[in-house]
């Protein structure tokens, strides 16, 4: 193992492709980042069309890096306006807006975006620590018992983006994977709902799909939202290099919250369901416990912005793991990051031991590296990149349908995928008017045409008998216990209504 | 009213649902047994799904005015979380006003106006590109929009779009050689105007 974690840290280093890819992955990354209306999963959902195509490695290497350094420059607008990018950085507001009020926001940036790329590092070396850890467990899978981990896939994501209600995520997970059946059936040569129209022959196409699934209903929503946030105050953009190096000397002086909240971080990334703001909530909470001023908390304390930090990207390096390894993706993002995957043909599962290993070190490496540059990166531009922050919604708008429209196009060359764009696209934003999950539809439309291949074989290799198996057992015990667990909780009042005296 | 858009719209999506399955499942019971065996597996308990949230839909409607709303601040449920975690509570100095979001807020009617406009752009822009190929529709849609919904001056949506129309012609037509559709009727009128 150990040369192939240095072989592959020097594959990646000395190849001026994948490097190149990464520094596009990582610029483009903090770019989204910091824009207002564009997620990490609308960026990835934007990207696939242009990897499409592309070495699997390489595609790998530059979505992953553009995901993982997302959160990194999201926090800028945190700080300095006291807006978060998103839910992961609406816990770095509560101290850092107050240090930038104070006249501290070098400070806090210096902190917070050094914190965040340790944070990326050591979530990172978990991951790593973890894969022979883990060996014994992913290798007891077979192949047959991916319909099972794309159930207990849809059913994770469900449950995190549900909002109080599983029901819809899995509805909406059945969807993709029913749309998943559209084309040629492998086992009878049937042309399942695709009627006369032969492009529909060889199925749905995915990026079509994700980008009408995603892209479209956001930027419909941000252009109905329009304008930008010219409203808040400047003051925080006022700031010294040396005040930076303050910040960043923090990370250093707290080393030891750094690491508790990294290994929180990443421990909470790599359990599917905890949702993808848990990690950033549950650090600042561990600081505030731990700390021995806590009444320093919430009024512009370092330790407030570190340790959310930390832990927010800590967990990148930790959600790649049930995502590699299971198929179940840790997050709503990791979601449409799997579904870019195996378009590059990355096949989650146990042969992302035995066969892919060196692919597997190349996007730790990737993690770190990426992170690194991140780091250096921003500490020098992050002031110029936070002006992007006012930037109109409306502005952006036309510019990404044009790109959705391009991507939805050049990946089969196809009119018809237009059509299917404006249709797919119409049910994507009645869902998100609606309020429902989208994300577990790109895990059932990703993983139906392989959970439907490993059902056959299944049920050819043991009958009716591979739903007793012990390992099925044990995921279909894990799919009845979250849908029985998120309807606890959906019924059950929260604990702070009930003291509140709302619900008697 | 805006909740009871809500949950409207929520309904209004299981029934699209439900009427998907249905449909799919209805169409795959004419598949030999081997080809409709996926869809029946997926569509059957997805039907028997939305069923179920419709009905959860319909109690909640009747639940109606008897039902007990969150109607705490963001910022209190801030507090309450981190509260859970450490153990105490924290002041904290962030006002309620920057946890609720930054952002203007329209009255129902005003967003389905804005909504109709948008999917008309949307729609018009691949309408567009179907008619007259993505080199006439790409700089026209990128102008409109810029000058009418950005609500940008003529130069800089002249300027703006045509040059980012440009920049993707050079980039992907010429760079990458990519070949984009260029309409039914664009090539059509190009060999009659020879």
């Amino acid at each position: 193992m150990i040369d192939i974690m240095f072989s592959s840290l020097f594959a990646m280093l000395s190849s001026p492709h994948i490097m190149g890819l990464m520094l596009l992955g990582v610029f483009l990354g903090l770019i989204v980042g910091v824009t207002p209306g564009i997620g990490g999963r609308l960026s990835i959902a934007l990207a696939i069309p242009f990897v499409f195509g592309m070495d699997m490695v390489g595609g790998a290497v530059f979505l992953l890096t553009m995901h993982a350094v997302n959160g990194t420059s999201g926090q800028i607008s945190s700080i300095m306006f006291g807006v978060p990018g998103d839910g992961d950085d609406a816990a770095t507001v509560l101290d850092g807006y107050p240090m930038a009020k104070k006249g501290e926001a070098g400070r806090a940036l210096g902190a917070s975006i050094t914190a965040s790329g340790v944070g990326g590092i050591i979530g990172a070396i978990v991951f790593a620590i973890m894969i022979p850890i883990i060996e014994p467990v992913v290798l007891a899978f077979s192949p047959a018992e991916f319909f099972l981990l794309a159930l207990l896939g849809i059913t994770f994501i469900a449950f995190i983006s549900g909002r109080g209600n599983i029901f819809k995520g899995i509805i909406v997970g059945f969807y993709g994977m029913i749309l998943a059946t559209v084309g040629m059936d492998p086992q009878t040569g049937t042309a399942r709902f695709a009627g006369d129209y032969l492009f529909l022959w060889d199925g749905l196409s995915l990026v079509t799909a994700v980008l009408a699934l995603f892209a479209v209903p956001e930027m419909i929503a941000l252009g109905v939202k329009g304008g930008s946030i010219a409203a808040v105050s400047l003051e925080g953009t006022r700031y010294s290099y040396r005040q930076l190096l303050e910040g960043v000397m923090e990370v250093p002086r707290h080393w030891w919250l750094v690491v508790r909240t990294s290994i929180i971080g990443a421990v909470i990334g790599m359990i599917p369901g905890l949702g993808s703001s848990a990690a950033s909530w549950f650090c600042y909470g561990h600081a505030v416990q731990t700390s021995k001023t806590p009444e320093r908390f919430g009024k512009g304390a370092v330790e407030g912005v570190i340790a959310p930090e930390t832990g927010s990207n800590s967990r990148e390096g930790g959600s790649l793991l049930p995502t590699l390894f299971f198929g179940i993706p840790g997050s709503s993002g990791f979601a449409v990051l799997m579904g870019a995957f195996l378009i590059l043909g990355i096949q989650p599962g146990p042969k992302m031991i035995t066969e892919q290993l060196p692919l597997v070190w190349t996007l730790i490496w990737a993690l770190v590296v990426g992170n690194l540059i991140a780091v250096i990166f921003l500490l020098f531009i992050c002031r110029w990149v936070a002006m992007l922050t006012f930037i109109n919604g409306a502005m952006i708008v036309p510019f990404i349908v044009v790109l959705v429209a391009v991507g939805s196009y050049i990946n089969e060359g196809r009119w018809e995928n237009l059509l299917i764009l404006v249709g797919l696209s119409a049910i994507g934003y009645g869902l998100l008017r609606a309020g429902w999950p989208r994300a577990p539809f790109v895990i059932g439309l990703v993983l139906g045409g392989i959970a439907e291949k490993s059902l056959h074989t299944a049920l050819a290799l043991w009958g009716l008998d591979f739903f007793l198996r012990p390992l099925s057992l044990v995921l279909i015990g894990l799919i009845v216990a979250t849908i029985g667990f998120a309807v606890y909780k959906s019924m059950r009042p929260s604990k702070a209504l009930e003291e509140s005296g709302v619900v008697p | 009213m805006k909740s009871s858009i809500m949950k409207y719209s929520n309904s209004f999506m299981t029934v699209v649902m439900l009427a998907v399955f249905v449909v799919l499942v209805g169409l795959a019971s004419g598949y030999p047994p081997g080809a409709r065996f996926m869809p029946f597996v997926i569509g059957i308990p997805a039907i028997a799904l939305c069923l179920l949230q419709l009905a959860l839909d319909a109690r909640e409607r009747r639940r109606g005015e008897t039902e007990v709303s969150d109607t705490r601040s963001e910022l209190e449920k801030v507090e309450e979380k981190v509260a859970r975690v450490a153990g105490r509570r924290v002041d904290f100095q962030i006002s309620h006003e920057f946890m609720q979001g930054v952002g203007p807020k329209f009255s129902p009617e005003e967003m389905v106006r804005r909504e109709t406009v948008l999917w008309g752009y949307f729609v018009g822009f691949i309408a567009g590109i179907m008619v007259f190929g993505f080199w006439v529709a790409i700089p026209v849609f990128l102008v409109a929009f810029l000058r009418f919904q950005a609500k940008s001056s003529w130069l800089f949506a002249l300027g703006l779009g045509m040059g980012a129309s440009l920049l993707m012609y050079f980039g992907f037509a010429r760079g990458l050689g990519v070949v984009l559709h260029t309409g039914f009727i664009t090539d059509y009128v190009l060999d009659l105007l020879g």
